[in-house]
């Protein structure tokens, strides 16, 4: 499902070079979850960015569902990204002009196919328990509220791999754990490949394999439990 | 590992992407009540493009409807003198009807209670003119009552200026005449001329009666005809044609007049629609800074957008719709109001037209505003929207990036077509290449040198908010070039309408100045012409009486040229080699004699040279400017036609004239002993103290001397000022559509950067800013972009009225600084005010209300 091959990745601040990422090696196999988990400023971030399209690395390769990221352009990248990945941010990043529902409704829609997604983007909506919150905008919501709208967003499309920003980052303990159980819960009913990058150790616990990032090295590859 | 590359993506575009047109409406839905200020920026200029351009079509359309009305004849044959007697007996047999008049300027003496004198048009008429198109006149049949007998009428502003009513008398030359009323209006003129030189009106046959034909009296012929239905004008022109030009007559037809009276108000057209186009890319500028901020607002959005999958051109066409549909909203309303705005144009233009102008939508000028206001505002709003293409998704999860790298083909060709498009409109609005070119030119030059000018402050501000201070005076001078900072915008938009304004008020006072200047100190005021020879010695005497001193006394002969450089001017007018203009060498050159300069010459090649011998021969000056027009130099022969008589000269020096000084300013200048015997008249200049004074002695004057006439310098200051006064409100009302859309621009990029200021001052607040801190931060803030932008206007506008008073009305500048400082204090004024209205929902509420009631 992602192949992350040799890379690197190197900014020039200054006139000084920076290496955040230096040659990375991994794959994730289909409906495999994995935490990305380090210090702060170690890179995992960034490598997230790479895994998804959102970022090129300064050498090396990633294909994602069998596609070299290399070779495709900006747009080309949107497009894989639409067909095959969804995304979770810690700042949950819904359009604040539009209703949860039509949040929930854009991955769909820019498909351009013909049937309507709204019966899709309600159903998901009933799951995450935001039934009666369809119609508020983001900034009526609560954090936790928000982050389930991203959830169901992130779904929408059936994506085969689901990146996941420190999810549960701004949320409190209890309504992290509710959060966390909705992502596992959902990803283990679609068969979503699940790539999170987080500083919660519970949170990684619950995958299968983590991969612990020190100054932009990959220092451990530790399975937790076989697919 | 070989990995296989499987995109295949259905190509979309902005017509069949229903994905982009359902975002633009929930996205922008929200943003609309933001934007909809913008658009309103270019509804002003979309309303004056609109309102001139059907004000144009309906002016020609009656201009063509009316012109036989306005010229009142079917044709009108002009003369500096009485009509050649062979050419007389052929116009006598023209078409069905004939009328003449002989006008010229003369001394009129109001003999009711109130008094006065001054100089007037008299026309002493004979026969039925006007023969189409009526004489608006109090009471009705007055015009008919001067037929005979010591019979007069008048203009209406000379029985206003005058309080004079039917009954009363007035005396011209040696008849004393009974006013039997006045005109409003009469075909072939209007109201600035008549201000100017108000007419009035006596029968051919008392002409004679009031002696005021003498030698030397400019007086002006004119025939009218009606022809007969048979007659074709077109044939009898081009018979006439040839005569005419022989004896130096000139000629109307109803085509002429129409094609006159276009041409004249072209120019007027043409101003006017750059002043409004002018509007318009004010108006576009706002429009293109408010998208600029809104892109910057929605980068996050966009690189969300883009998470989810939408390609570069997607996420630019949601904003690309959300404009277009502004700019529609923008157009429409623009040609409603254009079309409003019309109505009050004849109202405003009245006393400047000519003709009754009728109200009527042009379809014509209402589809054109509509075509220039989408494709203007779109232009504009792209170059910003280019930046959409290229934020990139990583911004979701990098907030520091915040650079977005703006180089692409899309960007540089629509900057290419910022710059092609608005001039190829120009050149469109003004019909002429060169007009539109230079215009634009003009434009390109005030917007550099403002945004110039912006940068620099930018550039200065960084130095000075790095020197310490307080942290509110600190804050206020950082918020001009932090990221989302207005400053440029501001500068150029507030800094092109307080150009606009002060650049007419400055060159209105110079022009005023000039004329007060040719009246201050002991300069001559008060002019004396047409005095006779035998009249010399008394007209001297009765000036000194009235303690008035004789400040010039001098002979005036009337001369044509014969031959130059040896080639008679037949000749030169046949040979298409030599380039001498016609007019130059058919004018009548009045000339003086003397063997010395007077203050207002300088003498720049040869000298005067006196003839001492009757054999010596004879060298005249010429003035600068008719040297280079006549192509003479030092030595050349020119030979003058000084009444029947020719004299040989030669030039002996060449002058440079100051023409703008009341004074007696000659062309050609005689020696001595050369010309004193030819029939010549004299000019007197003195200068009268007071009114009071120049009062009495032009009515006596009337009296003593009633054919001599008086330029009075305190009357032409008065009219000129009137007529600027009316020229200036036309104008300064076609200003306002510049000013108005600079407000509108103003309130708007100051509204938007409230959404940018709004998160930073509710932070400031939440950090324990208090409410005095925060208004004093936004009054610093927008004090120097209000004082930056008015005076850089007004600073602007001294060099443009100085380029302008140099080099086009060729006067002395020196800037009113009373204007600079009134305009510039008005627009800093402004900008606080707005300024202070618009981030005062700070001030009250709390810092978590406002940021869940502004929202992102």
């Amino acid at each position: 499902m992602l192949h992350v091959n040799k890379v690197s990745k190197v900014f020039s601040i200054s006139g000084k070079q920076l290496h955040v990422l230096d040659d990375i090696n991994f794959s994730v196999e289909k409906k495999e979850t994995i935490a990305i988990v380090g210090p702060s400023g170690s890179g995992k971030t960034t490598l997230l960015g790479i895994c998804a399209g959102l970022d090129t690395p300064s050498s090396g390769d990633v294909s994602l569902s069998d596609v070299k990221l290399r070779a495709l352009d900006e747009d080309d990248r949107a497009y894989l990204r639409n067909q095959n990945v969804g995304f979770i941010f810690q700042n949950f990043q819904l359009l604040s002009t539009l209703t949860a529902l039509e949040n929930v409704m854009v991955p769909l829609d820019l498909r351009g196919g013909k049937q309507s997604s709204k019966p899709q983007a309600l159903d998901l909506l009933s799951r995450v328990g935001l039934a009666d919150r369809v119609d508020h905008f983001p900034s009526q919501l609560s954090g936790g509220e928000q982050q389930r709208v991203a959830i169901a967003r992130a779904f929408i499309t059936n994506p085969s791999i689901l990146f996941a920003d420190e999810p549960t980052g701004n949320l409190d303990e209890e309504t992290a754990e509710d959060i966390t159980k909705l992502i596992f819960d959902m990803n283990k009913e679609i068969g979503t490949t699940l790539v999170l990058v987080t500083h919660n150790h519970d949170l990684a616990e619950r995958t299968d394999r983590i991969l612990y990032l020190k100054s932009g090295k990959l220092v451990e590859d530790k399975l937790l439990r076989a697919i | 590992m070989d990995y296989i590359i499987k995109i295949k993506k259905k190509k979309k575009h902005l017509f069949n992407d229903r994905w982009v047109w359902k975002m633009a409406w929930v996205e922008g839905r929200h943003n609309f009540k933001r934007l909809l200020l913008f658009t309103s920026s270019i509804v002003i200029g979309i309303a004056s493009i609109v309102a001139i351009d059907s004000f144009n079509e309906n002016l020609q359309r009656d201009i063509d409807g009316q012109a036989k009305e306005l010229l009142g004849a079917d044709l009108v044959i002009r003369s500096n003198g009485p009509i050649d007697s062979l050419l007389n007996l052929e116009l006598d047999t023209l078409g069905e009807q004939r009328a003449t008049d002989i006008h010229f300027a003369s001394m009129a003496l109001f003999m009711n209670v109130h008094g006065g004198a001054r100089l007037v048009q008299v026309i002493a008429k004979d026969g039925n003119f006007p023969y189409y198109g009526k004489v608006k006149a109090l009471p009705e049949d007055a015009f008919n009552r001067i037929r005979g007998g010591r019979n007069i009428v008048l203009d209406e502003n000379l029985a206003i200026q005058y309080e004079v009513s039917s009954g009363d008398s007035i005396k011209l030359g040696q008849t004393v005449f009974i006013v039997q009323g006045i005109v409003q209006s009469m075909p072939g003129n209007n109201a600035i001329a008549t201000s100017f030189t108000p007419s009035i009106y006596i029968p051919m046959s008392e002409l004679e009666g009031t002696g005021l034909i003498q030698f030397g009296s400019r007086t002006s012929y004119r025939s009218y005809f009606k022809l007969g239905e048979s007659d074709d004008i077109d044939d009898i022109e081009k018979a006439l044609r040839p005569k005419l030009r022989k004896l130096d007559y000139r000629y109307d037809t109803v085509e002429e007049q129409k094609e006159n009276m276009g041409s004249a108000f072209e120019n007027l057209y043409r101003f006017f629609n750059l002043l409004a186009f002018v509007a318009l890319i004010l108006g576009c500028i706002g429009v293109s800074s408010s998208i600029h901020i809104y892109v910057q607002q929605k980068k996050h959005a966009v690189a969300v957008l883009r998470c989810m999958g939408a390609s570069g051109w997607q996420a630019f066409n949601i904003f690309f719709i959300q404009s277009m549909f502004l700019g529609i909203i923008g157009s429409v309303a623009g040609i409603a109001l254009g079309i409003l705005i019309q109505y009050s144009v004849p109202i405003l233009f009245g006393s400047v037209l000519p003709v009754e102008v009728g109200f009527g939508i042009v379809w014509l000028s209402v589809l054109k505003g509509l075509l220039i206001g989408v494709v203007i505002s779109m232009l504009f709003s792209v170059l910003p929207l280019t930046l959409v293409r290229k934020i990139p998704p990583l911004i979701v999860i990098r907030s520091f990036y915040d650079e977005i790298a703006s180089r692409s083909k899309t960007r540089y060709l629509t900057i290419l077509l910022i710059v092609l498009l608005p001039w190829l409109f120009a050149v469109w609005q003004t019909k002429s290449w060169m007009f539109g070119s230079v215009f634009m030119g003009g434009l390109l030059l005030a917007f550099g040198l403002l945004y110039l000018v912006a940068r620099l402050i930018i550039f200065m501000m960084k130095k000075l908010a790095q020197r310490g201070g307080t942290f509110v005076m600190r804050q206020g001078m950082s918020n001009l070039f932090r990221p989302n900072n207005q400053t440029i915008v501001l500068v150029i938009v507030i800094g092109l309408g307080a150009f606009l304004l002060a650049t007419l008020g400055q060159v209105q006072s110079a022009l005023l100045g000039q004329v007060a200047f040719m009246g201050s100190d002991d300069r001559p005021n008060t002019v004396l012409f047409d005095i006779q020879p035998y009249q010399k010695d008394d007209l001297v005497k009765f000036t000194k009486e009235h303690e008035l001193p004789i400040q010039q006394l001098v002979p005036i002969v009337t001369t044509r040229l014969s031959a130059v450089g040896g080639v008679t001017v037949e000749d030169i007018k046949k040979d298409t080699s030599i380039h001498i203009p016609k007019w130059a060498l058919r004018r009548e050159y009045r000339v003086t004699y003397r063997d010395s300069l007077i203050e207002t010459e300088t003498l720049l090649e040869g000298e005067l040279i006196p003839r001492e011998n009757e054999t010596d021969s004879i060298f005249v000056s010429v003035s600068e400017s008719m040297s280079k027009t006549l192509k003479l130099k030092l030595g050349d022969e020119v030979v003058f036609d000084v009444q029947g008589v020719p004299f040989t000269t030669y030039i002996g020096s060449i002058r440079d004239v100051d023409w703008q000084r009341i004074q007696t300013n000659f062309i050609f200048v005689f020696p001595g002993g050369v010309i004193d015997k030819a029939p010549q008249f004299y000019v007197l200049m003195t200068r009268t103290p007071d009114k009071v004074k120049a009062s009495l002695f032009q009515q006596e004057l009337v009296q003593y001397f009633p054919n001599v006439s008086a330029i009075d310098l305190g009357l032409i200051l008065k009219t000129i000022d009137e007529f600027m006064g009316k020229v200036a409100y036309v104008i300064r009302f076609m200003a306002l559509f510049s000013v108005i859309t600079g407000l509108i621009v103003l309130i708007g990029a100051i509204s938007n950067s409230r959404f940018a200021r709004l998160k930073e001052n509710v932070l400031l607040r939440t950090l324990g800013a208090v409410r005095k801190q925060i208004i004093l931060l936004t009054l610093i803030e927008y004090s120097y972009l209000g004082v930056i932008a008015g005076v850089t206007g007004s600073f602007l506008s001294i060099l443009s009225s100085w380029a302008l008073a140099k080099f086009f009305f060729k006067i002395e500048f020196s800037p009113d600084l009373i204007d600079v400082v009134t305009i510039s204090a008005g627009v800093a004024l402004i900008t606080i005010v707005i300024g202070w209205f618009n981030t005062r929902s700070v001030y009250g509420d709390t810092p978590i209300d406002i940021l869940r009631k502004e929202g992102d």
